[in-house]
């Protein structure tokens, strides 16, 4: 063998090796440890290179603190052998995520608390002689109705005189696009699906309006970080002395970004369908049949993981989720996710999660070999979709053939509650109006024939004082 | 003085010196609400007791 066949080899051996281990994909860019599933266990190992850091941060307390705040996700040590015992220091059990979404999923508001929960963790950080070496989006997520950190290894010791070294990436995944979306274009928030470590600053300073500039925390945090990058690239940066930059720079720097972060500030308005339930062309009996079913259902297939597709503010997310059941609540309007985010807070429901999805074009795999953040549906199957008032909109606005509906759905859901809304349905005339009817197969045969080959209709209800029916299938 | 060890994400020289311009500013800041006391107490005004929040402050509620 060649050298270079070795080191193919040796490569191939290890990425084989790495697999069988079961790391996670999007585990590998800090070297203190990585995630590993086991039996379908979600375990982090640390490595011997973090120890320090890992008893600093129990042994200070900080840990305990930040969990009772609910700050960050508990965890248990635990007795599993390492995946990779050469480098392992410990092996960690946390807390499991009930669903992994992303940034370019959550509202303003969901994004919002993502950033003042970094903060504010950064904070209670420093006062244990810790900051956090990444301020990354991807490591919040929303448990028990929370944003919280997951990433247990984001803590490294504070050197008074030393900069924030996360700072540019709190910039990047938090304040720009926040910043973007507030005062900009809230639908610039996907622009973190195309730019996997945030939006990049000089992007967003040609994007905000020039008035931000009069925005004390957007001109020095954006606008001026914007030409500094510029003009620094490639520069050497010589540190300071802690005279210059200490502890309460430091903390005047988090101040200021948490300032610039609350005064961003976004309220939803009558878009898309955001005031839908006002709007619509059915009756309070309707409604009623319709909650009073979905709750019957749910209580039948008894599902621990619903997905509420097309949720709107999320009144039938609630009635599914009634049983203890997770529900993720996804709409492809930003301000009906907004408002069903806000009252999930007030109502402290602890199992919802609302989400912003457009379903004609869910949320792919991106980052890293296409690996690093699932697809929408391979975060799935759920237990129980619910697909209401929905179907009209794939078929007809999206020119989706109802077959190709069937397929979708049976990839998506183990139990499917979906409804039909025939095409003398006032709200499908509107969809039809400016254009040529080119689906005769849109009838309640052809969508019972369409889904039949998918799944097998356990219940059939026309729905009181309509002429919508709401099923209840079962994936074949 | 280093920056020891090494971060493993690059912060980035333009970020890290604007960084500290806005550091250096706001933490007068800091520094003058820290010490606002001693500076009240030159001007004879009673300074409040302010608890240490941090601890108790519930964000992102």
């Amino acid at each position: 063998m060649t050298t270079n066949q070795k080191q193919n080899s040796t490569q191939a051996q290890h990425d084989l090796l790495s697999k069988s281990h079961g790391q996670l994909s999007a585990s590998f860019r800090d070297p203190s440890g990585f995630l590993f599933s086991r039996g379908g266990v979600l375990y982090r190992q640390i490595n011997l290179r973090y120890e320090q850091e890992y008893t600093r941060l129990i042994e200070s307390g900080l840990y305990d603190k930040l969990v009772k705040a609910g700050l960050l996700v508990q965890h248990a040590e635990a007795e599993e052998a390492p995946a990779e015992s050469d480098l392992a220091y410990k092996i960690i059990q946390p807390e499991r995520v009930p669903f992994i979404s992303y940034p370019y999923e959550w509202s303003f508001g969901q994004l919002k608390d993502a950033a003042l929960t970094t903060l504010s963790i950064q904070r209670r950080a420093l006062k244990a002689g810790m900051s956090l070496k990444d301020a990354s989006a991807y490591n919040i997520q929303f448990v028990r109705g929370k944003a919280m950190l997951i990433d247990t290894l984001s803590f490294e010791f504070y050197k008074e005189g030393q900069p924030w070294v996360a700072y540019r990436q709190f910039c990047q995944h938090f304040l720009a696009p926040l910043a973007l979306m507030a005062l900009k274009d809230i639908r610039l928030n996907q622009l973190l699906r195309v730019y996997i470590d945030g939006v990049p600053i000089d992007l967003a300073s040609e994007l905000l309006p020039s008035k931000t500039k009069f925005n004390f925390g957007l001109l020095t945090n954006i606008h001026l970080h914007a030409s500094a990058q510029k003009k620094y690239a490639g520069t050497e940066v010589k540190s300071r002395p802690a005279t210059t930059f200490g502890k309460q720079a430091m903390i005047g720097l988090i101040d200021g970004l948490d300032s610039a972060v609350r005064k961003l500030d976004w309220k939803p308005g009558g878009t898309e369908w955001g005031n839908y339930y006002d709007i619509t062309n059915y009756s309070d009996a309707a409604f009623e049949h319709k909650k009073q079913l979905v709750g019957e259902w749910a209580g039948r297939i008894k599902p621990k993981l619903v997905w509420d597709l097309g949720a709107n503010n999320g009144v039938f997310s609630r009635v599914a989720g009634e049983g203890g059941a997770y529900v993720i609540s996804s709409d492809i309007d930003p301000a009906a996710v907004e408002q069903n985010y806000r009252q999930m807070k007030s109502e402290k429901n602890e199992n919802l999660l609302p989400l912003l999805l457009d379903l004609t074009n869910p949320s792919p795999s991106i980052g890293w070999a296409n690996e690093e953040r699932d697809s929408f549906a391979g975060r799935g199957p759920a237990d129980m979709a619910l697909a209401l008032a929905l179907v009209h909109h794939l078929a007809i606005s999206n020119n989706v053939p109802l077959p190709q509906v069937a397929d979708f759905f049976a990839k998506i859901g183990k139990n499917l509650v979906i409804e039909f809304v025939p095409k003398s349905d006032s709200q499908v005339q509107k969809l039809l109006v400016s254009r040529e009817d080119i689906f005769p197969n849109y009838t309640r045969e052809g969508f019972e024939s369409a889904f039949r080959r998918r799944f097998k209709i356990c219940e059939a209800v026309n729905v009181r004082e309509s002429e919508r029916v709401l099923y209840l299938m079962e994936r074949l | 003085m280093h920056f020891a060890p090494l971060p493993y994400l690059d912060p980035g020289s333009g970020s890290f010196l604007i960084q500290l311009l806005i550091a250096t500013l706001l933490g007068l800041g800091v520094a003058i609400r820290a010490s606002w006391g001693t500076i009240s107490k030159w001007f004879g005004i009673k300074p409040k007791t302010k608890a240490d929040d941090d601890d108790d402050e519930s964000e992102a509620k």
